[in-house]
């Protein structure tokens, strides 16, 4: 799982310094701007001008100084319950029993040589649930309206004292709470699904003469070392992604079920990563030439070297030991001995440079978690004289310290990016990590099912479908998106690849008109259709960006900052599709 | 001598007074456009009309005249093409108008899955009542439409006729000062039909304002005291039932225990008067008054019915 920095701002930062509040603004400006000129227009067109300026004013005046005010929750809840049953009498419930069934299957199908079934099992059962609740929300929220005006119930509905955004408010609310219902009955389904799937325990097989060594059966496709302490305690290594723990009980030696498979790690990252050169020079890191550039590299036997900085860690977090983890990755410029892992060095540092602890080694551990700790009372330097150190009080006296990682292996290169080491505290509960995966998968049905209704607000059902997957499709392809905006890509924008389909011109040669205005005109028109394109996309949920559920399946917590600003995001849609189903249910003829 | 179609005259006494006036069309026009705004139908030429307060108010007019068209746009279902409509002094398209009205469309377009308990407390709530009131509400109307056993029952199973009264009682929900019932009596039988009317004329009693629109002229000529009759969109009459249909020039007697010879006498007086006798016959009943007949007759005396009554 590759963490990107923004998914670690804190709420604040992200809604103050990295501009959320401020870009959420200018889209809201945007968007109403646009929407009052195409109001205007349809108004200029139905009633001239000033008369269509009247009536867009009057729309508007409505909704603050009477639309608002005299809503009533009474209303909205009738209408929501109407929601609920009608879901019910259209039989949603059996979208779970649908989902039960997937899930037995899936025992047959989940491999079971993952190297971590933990992860497999829980993306499974996140996505499985993700992608059914979204289509589930699409379907209920996208024929209701619709319907109504069909069978005419409408009438019924709108001579009564109901206002436009009660009538949106009470559909939203109606079909979210069943598929919240829905939702809690997947989510326990899955955590049964889970728990019971990773469930096994061992026997033990051999054992050394003194009883302290050996190695468990072959159960689940995997099977496991330990080595007990004098007490008769102790743990497995580490296979599949958990470890037992192994007593000795009397003569019999025992082993428990896994632990560390299903965990909520909370990281504490630093604040920054920063590079020295070959020459102890500051730079940005090497790129060996990979297209990603995710991870930098530093180079073996030479000054260069990865330096992270963390601030205000606080001492509270941890007793003795400071647990930390590493997913360093190796770059090899020769082979050399394919067995050995490449070996690099690591070791903590006061911000000023004054105190450091003793440089340890460690063999990189590919594609893997590299479970650390560094005591707290701990062997270093101090003023370049060997000392005995307290971590917080010599290398992190407020909280604010450094870690410096070199490669060791002359011509090999080790890679890392911000996210790579990070703290270890205390694990929260998995289970409550689970929830709030699936609080996240909640957001995105909310932000579904608030579309959907919107574009049954003046669409047919079935174009309404078709609206709503363009906006989610939009969503998912947002990065590519940017990607075709941001970078020059080969073979030109939409106008320019539609014209080299028919010249069968790949996209590696430069297209050749014969018209140098005509090829500029082609490319300043490209720039603005993608533009639009941009503008557009950043008015769509973006689903790739909502899902979290990597975060669950790799055992990370979900930071609530994160899933705050994700909150911030569905409510900001809510306002617009309320905004948007506002105006078109006040401005639409019912009996039409 | 008695003239018949007497009507109970509570007309509106000051016509010119404003806050008398419930609903009030000028200049009303409605073309509906197809999509690409070309025009199709002319479904409404320039309607003046005002439905005044306490009066049960007639629109007549064969299929396609432009009725539905009226109360739609009286309702806010539609929007006017040309003119405007005031209903209650507020613009149609005002929200609030609708705390004041109740309306029972063409056909009853209620929820099929939900029961006459929850449907009118379903639309209870649509008015911010409370819970208290909304039972209380729901109660009386049960027993006034005469679904007490059929309460519990899902719509969807409902008769056509049961449907209407349901959709009556939802109407009537907010206790409403203007009522406008679309064909209240189509698909019922004689029977509904009388009881749609006596309430029609009861709610009219107690002060409501009543505006319908049928085809069905028997109907419209027992309960309306207006009547406006539109044809192709546009207004052909309009005016008091009891002025439109009383036949100015003719004399109608009905009399009993007759001989031939005083028969003859009256023809006799007739002539001399300048008169002609056009018809003195002894009268025929209506269908409907037949048919009601051998009902109310056959719930006092269950069993087969004897010759001639």
């Amino acid at each position: 799982m590759r963490l990107s920095p923004e998914q670690f701002w804190t709420y604040s930062e992200w809604l103050f310094q990295k501009n959320g509040l401020r870009d959420g603004f200018f889209l809201a400006l945007v968007l109403a701007i646009l929407g009052f000129v195409i109001g205007y227009i349809v108004a200029v067109i139905k009633h001239g001008p000033s008369e269509g300026f009247l009536h867009v004013a009057r729309i508007i005046g409505q909704l603050f100084a009477v639309d608002i005010p005299k809503m009533s929750f009474r209303r909205i809840f009738a209408m929501a319950k109407l929601a609920i049953k009608e879901s019910i009498r259209k039989k949603v419930l059996v979208v779970v029993g649908i989902f039960i069934v997937g899930m037995m299957f899936a025992g047959w199908y989940l491999d079971e040589n993952a190297d971590y079934p933990a992860r497999l099992y829980i993306s499974f059962v996140l996505t499985m649930t993700n992608y059914m609740v979204i289509v589930l929300g699409l379907f209920v929220s996208c024929f209701s309206i619709p319907a109504d005006i069909k069978s005419r119930t409408i009438y019924t509905i709108v001579t009564k004292p109901v206002r436009p955004l009660e009538l949106f408010l009470g559909r939203v609310l109606g079909f979210t709470a069943i598929g919240t219902l829905v939702l809690v009955a997947m989510g326990l389904l899955s955590y049964v699904f889970v728990v019971r799937g990773l469930k096994h325990t061992h026997e033990t097989v051999t054992t050394s003469a003194e009883g302290t060594i050996g190695e468990t059966s072959y159960v689940s496709r995997h099977k496991h070392t330990y080595t007990l302490n004098e007490s008769g305690r102790g743990t497995t290594n580490e296979v599949k992604g958990h470890r037992h723990i192994v007593e000795k009980v009397g003569d019999k030696i025992i082993v428990k079920e896994p632990i560390d498979d299903l965990t909520a790690r909370v990281p504490v990252y630093a604040k920054s990563l920063a590079f020295t050169g070959r020459d102890g020079e500051n730079n940005t890191g090497y790129n060996v030439g990979y297209m990603s550039e995710y991870q930098k590299y530093i180079e073996g036997d030479t000054l260069s070297s990865a330096v992270w900085r963390f601030e205000g860690v606080s001492p509270s977090l941890f007793k003795d030991v400071i647990s930390y983890d590493m997913t360093i990755s190796a770059f090899r410029t020769y082979k050399g001995d394919i067995v050995t892992p490449v070996g690099g060095i690591i070791y903590f540092r006061s911000i000023d440079g004054n105190a450091e602890t003793e440089r340890e080694a460690f063999k990189v551990k590919e594609f893997q978690v590299d479970r650390r700790t560094i005591k707290t009372k701990v062997k270093g330097f101090k003023d370049g004289q060997p000392a005995e150190l307290d971590f917080f009080k010599d290398i992190a006296p407020n909280g604010s310290f450094e870690v410096v990682i070199r490669c060791q292996d002359r011509g090999q290169y080790l890679g890392m990016a911000a996210a790579d080491v990070y703290l270890r505290p205390n694990d929260l509960q998995f289970w409550w990590n689970f929830v709030k995966g699936y609080i996240s998968i909640w957001l995105q049905m909310f932000i579904v099912i608030c579309f959907g209704v919107m574009f049954s607000t003046f669409l047919s059902g079935p174009v309404a479908i078709i609206a709503t997957i363009s906006a989610i499709v939009l969503g998912f392809f947002g990065f590519f998106i940017d990607q075709i905006q941001s970078t020059n890509t080969k073979g030109g924008g939409p106008l320019e690849s539609l014209i080299r389909i028919p010249l069968q011109t790949g996209s590696q040669i430069e297209l050749d008109l014969g018209n140098e205005a005509l090829q500029t005109a082609i490319t300043k028109i490209d720039e603005q259709l993608l533009r639009a394109v941009v503008q557009l996309k950043n008015a769509v949920p973006n689903f790739d960006q909502l899902g979290t559920a990597d975060f669950v399946a790799y055992g990370f917590n979900l930071f609530g900052g994160l899933l705050g600003r994700h909150l911030t995001i569905a409510f900001g849609y809510f306002i617009l599709t309320s905004l948007v189903s506002y105006f078109f249910l006040k401005t639409r003829e019912m009996a039409a | 001598m008695a003239t018949t179609l007497a009507q109970n005259p509570a007309a509106p006494n000051s016509v010119n007074d404003p806050t008398n006036v419930i609903v009030e069309t000028r200049n009303l026009g409605k073309i509906y456009r197809d999509f690409w705004g070309r025009k199709k139908v002319n479904a409404l030429k320039s309607l003046d009309l005002e439905v005044r307060k306490g009066e049960i108010f007639g629109l007549l007019g064969p299929n396609g005249s432009g009725k539905s068209t009226t109360i739609k746009l009286m309702l806010g279902l539609l929007f006017p093409t040309a003119g405007r409509v005031f209903v209650f002094g507020k613009e149609a398209t005002d929200v609030s108008k609708n705390e004041r009205i109740g309306y029972l469309p063409e056909e009853s377009y209620l929820y099929k899955f939900l029961n006459a308990e929850e449907t009118l407390d379903f639309y209870g709530r649509l008015f911010d009542m409370s819970a208290e009131v909304r039972r209380e509400r729901t109660e009386k109307l049960i027993q006034m439409v005469g679904l007490q056993r059929a309460r519990r029952r899902q719509l969807r199973e409902y008769s056509k006729g049961m449907t209407r009264r349901i959709g009556l009682a939802q109407a009537l929900i907010n206790e409403p000062e203007f009522l406008v019932l679309d064909e209240p009596t189509t698909g019922l039988d004689p029977i509904g039909t009388r009881e749609m009317k006596d309430l029609i004329l009861r709610l009219r009693e107690e002060g409501k304002t009543i505006l319908l629109c049928s085809h069905q002229l028997a109907d419209v000529q027992d309960v309306c005291d207006r009547v406006a009759i539109l044809h192709q969109g546009e207004l052909k009459e309009l005016g008091r039932v009891d002025s439109l249909l009383k036949v100015q020039d003719v004399t109608e007697i009905h009399a009993s225990g007759l001989s031939e010879e005083a028969k003859k006498e009256i023809q006799a007086i007739i002539e001399r008067s300048g008169g002609a006798l056009k018809r003195m016959d002894n009268p025929t009943t209506t269908m409907e008054e037949l048919f009601l007949d051998i009902v109310r007759e056959s719930e006092q005396r269950p069993g087969r019915r004897g010759s001639n009554s």
